[in-house]
């Protein structure tokens, strides 16, 4: 556990980037710092590996005040991953994840079995190992950086907008892989970022920070979104908020209807399979838009409701064979129920309550 | 004018063999000694230039203008100090020179680690002087061997005209062939001294491909 | 040491004073020779370069043409080239522009390269022809570069028309070479001195032009690598 008491940082210069922050951050989950640019989000996160000294109040890991530890061993048992991945470019990418085992000196051989494990872990294929980082394209740096930081197996891992750089389609590959990483290794995790979608799909607690570090919001996901704490925290989360929330409940909520065959003359062919194939109407086709209820959020049964010409969203099973189908208004009607969420999504939207 | 000599007699390069290999010996020693000298000094320096980024100004400076000293005229003010006709003579200005071009390669080199890079290094434990060995003078090769590259060549070129004052290697023969009107020698100088760059520059282009193999087919 | 008094002696004597061998007419001679090279050379390497450099064609000539400019001796082609020409000015001059054309093709070139392309872009855009984008576009913004190119050249001038001496030129170089063909210590160091305040006078002359042609907002733009170390650093060569 991390706890920050009176935590802050002046600068020389007399400009505060922290006032004095009093945040506990909870063993085996993920707390997420996120902010506009300025509020020293960046700064908190570095004071947990003396990054940043304080100057004034203390930071204390399991109970120690960090500024009491000898600063190399304390960053060696803490995972640290950043925007630019910060890979050694003259090393090769088994020895950068290498890293941190052999400067706790474990032997090459060891250190180098531990790594390729890892890599292996970050869903990284084995001949990735003998290249170069720049041989790498942006995601799978920020893939070895992730690999890197957990080399050593520490049980703290900072991340300091570890998923920014790259394009958006990486970033959800990379938060899925975040998120089944975490389900399986429970570390606890500081995540700072200035993406409040990104926030709240990845964070069992969101921090929302305003200038100086001063805490706006600390809330799960679910809470944040539906009841912002006040009009500064709805603004920074954006209009679509209540669309956002639909995204941390899972598509299960949703009534499936057996197939019919038709809507309003729209027929659903399927393959021999029985996966959906198109939506017919006289010489018309159209794709079909479908959902899991086993995986996927609200959200998506929404979106493919909306998206179908038909007006019924297609359920379909983990193979992509058609299950049932939900007509708009059943979707919304499932979006209205509920003022409790039940929010156990699919490795999408995972939310633990705090 | 040549009065009928041939530009090349090939006879006398048969007979001389022995001769201008030893030459182009005694010029290896001469341009090459410097480089490694001008080597060994930049890389303190150079540290200390990171170190103290206030000490970089003042010294390019005094680097820039001492690299523009024509090399003759250094020779000879340094006569009286180290000798007429000695190595030291010739020696101790292409020092200058191959330092003036291997400093401000290798601050640029130690300064080309990307800032995150210095900071996940700092961030998994290691010390200033442990990352400055694993992470900035690794990353400094490329930069180092661009810069020995230039000195290397340009230390070649220049310690021929060390025979203006008695020493100059390969140079000898400008001044041996000007004097009993006689080209073949120069042309065998010339071409000698343009082969030992040639020769240098291809070691330390593998010497890259060797120790900085992420260099290489990364970026192109 | 007995520099001083090799310096006055050398300053005090009376050929030094007055007539062809004088400090002024010998420092006239080097200055007139090195502009003229330089000329030449400016002649030749710099609408090449302009060429080069906005056409992006020729490039590999540039670098191939610098390096081996750089391993050539210079001592031995100005040799070379007197015994198959002559002794006479003409003679040294082709040598000497040979090896101060290479400095200013590259920095011609890679300045002209290295204009921002979206700036080329808009220009284009806005109507200008490609004779107008690169005289009044590119031109001006690869000026420092050019300069700095202009310097090295000059500089290797400077020092080359020393060694020229040798063969038989005037300038300063006579005084040296003189000097040491006479063991006369005090006309050697005299006229090695003289040089290196010229060389040094020249660096300045080039430090405050390309001060001037670099726009006032740019001017922290670092131009003062180390004469000829700056071009062959570019990146191709890492």
């Amino acid at each position: 556990m991390i706890r920050f008491e009176g935590a802050a940082k002046r600068h020389p210069d007399g400009t505060v980037a922290v006032r004095g922050l009093d945040l506990e951050v909870p063993a085996g989950r993920t707390t997420v710092l996120v902010g506009p640019s300025g509020c020293g989000k960046t700064t908190i996160l570095r004071m947990v590996n003396r990054m940043v000294v304080p100057t004034g109040g203390r930071v204390l890991l399991d109970g120690t005040d960090v500024a009491t530890l000898p600063a190399a061993q304390l960053r060696r048992g803490i995972g640290y991953v950043i925007q630019q991945a910060g890979l050694f470019p003259h090393r090769r990418v088994i020895d950068n994840v290498a890293t941190v085992p052999r400067l706790l000196g474990w032997d090459r051989k060891r250190a180098r079995a531990r790594a390729a494990e890892l890599l292996e872990l970050v869903g990284l294929p084995p001949e990735t190992a003998r290249r170069y980082p720049a041989q790498l394209s942006g995601g799978q740096q920020q893939r070895v950086g992730v690999a890197r930081a957990l080399a050593a197996d520490p049980p703290v891992l900072l991340m300091d907008e570890p998923f920014s750089a790259v394009d958006p389609l990486v970033r959800a590959g990379l938060q899925e892989e975040l998120l089944r990483l975490q389900a399986e290794l429970g570390k606890t995790v500081l995540f700072v970022t200035h993406d409040i979608e990104e926030a709240v799909r990845l964070g069992d607690r969101v921090v929302v920070l305003r200038e100086h570090g001063e805490i706006a919001q600390l809330a799960d996901p679910h809470t944040l979104l539906t009841a912002p704490a006040d009009a500064g925290v709805a603004a920074f989360l954006g209009r679509d908020r209540g669309l956002r929330g639909l995204g941390l409940r899972p598509a299960a909520e949703v009534p499936l209807a057996k197939l019919e065959p038709a809507y309003d003359g729209w027929q659903l062919t399927l393959d021999p399979e029985g996966r959906p194939v198109h939506w017919v109407h006289g010489g018309r086709s159209h794709p079909v838009p479908v959902f899991d209820p086993a995986r996927d959020t609200l959200r998506s049964a929404l979106d493919a409701a909306v998206l179908a010409p038909s007006g019924h969203a297609v359920a379909v099973d983990a193979d992509g064979r058609a299950v049932g189908a939900a007509s708009r208004a059943a979707v919304v009607a499932a979006l209205a129920e509920s003022a409790a969420p039940s929010p156990q999504a699919g490795a999408g939207a995972q939310v633990n309550h705090a | 004018m040549l009065d009928g000599e041939p530009l090349v007699r090939w006879r006398w390069l048969g007979d001389h063999l022995g001769y201008l290999a030893g030459l182009t010996g005694d010029h290896a020693v001469i341009a090459l000694v410097p480089v490694l000298i001008g080597l060994l000094l930049a890389l303190p320096l150079g540290l200390a230039c990171t170190r103290w980024p206030r000490l970089y100004q003042p010294l390019a400076a005094v680097f820039n203008v001492v690299y523009a000293l024509p090399s003759l005229a250094v020779f000879v003010v340094l006569i009286p100090y180290t000798g007429l006709a000695t190595r030291e003579t010739v020696m101790v200005p292409l020092t200058f020179y191959a330092l003036a071009v291997l400093l401000p390669t290798t601050v640029d080199g130690l300064r080309a680690v990307p800032e995150p890079v210095r900071q996940a290094a700092t961030a998994m434990g290691y010390g200033p002087w442990h990352r400055l060995a694993a992470v900035e003078l690794p990353s400094a090769v490329p930069y180092l061997i661009a810069g020995l590259r230039v000195a290397a060549v340009s230390s070649i070129s220049l310690a021929a005209i060390g025979a203006l004052i008695g020493r100059g290697g390969l140079g000898y023969l400008f001044v041996d062939g000007f004097q009993r009107t006689f080209p073949t020698p120069i042309l065998a100088g010339i071409v000698l001294v343009a082969l030992l760059a040639l020769v240098c520059d291809l070691v330390l282009v593998a010497a890259r491909r060797l120790l900085a193999p992420w260099a290489a087919g990364v970026a192109r | 040491m007995n520099w001083l008094t090799w310096l006055n002696d050398f300053f005090a004597a009376p050929a030094h004073r007055s007539g062809p061998d004088s400090v002024l007419h010998r420092v006239l001679e080097h200055l007139v020779f090195s502009a003229e090279a330089l000329a030449l050379a400016t002649l030749l390497a710099v609408p090449l370069g302009l060429l080069i450099g906005y056409t992006g064609r020729g490039l590999f000539l540039v670098t191939a043409l610098t390096g081996i400019a750089r391993a050539l001796p210079t001592l031995g082609l100005v040799t070379l080239a007197v015994l198959l020409a002559g002794v006479g000015d003409t003679a040294v001059l082709l040598p000497l522009t040979a090896l101060a054309a290479p400095p200013l093709l590259v920095a011609t070139a890679e300045g002209i390269r290295g204009t921002d392309p979206d700036v080329r872009d808009a220009a284009r855009g806005i109507g200008l022809t490609h004779p107008q984008t690169l005289f009044q576009v590119c031109l001006p913004a690869a000026l420092p570069t050019l300069l700095a190119g202009a310097r090295t050249a000059a500089v290797q001038v400077i020092a080359t028309a020393t060694v020229a001496a040798y063969v038989g030129l005037g300038g300063l170089g006579r005084y040296v070479i003189d000097g040491l063909a006479t063991r006369d210590f005090p006309t050697t160091v005299g006229g090695a001195l003289l040089v290196v305040l010229l060389a040094v006078a020249v660096q300045l002359l080039f430090a405050l032009l390309i001060r001037y042609a670099t726009p006032r907002g740019a001017r922290t733009v670092r131009v003062d690598e180390p004469a000829g170390s700056s071009p062959a650093l570019s990146k191709e060569s890492i």
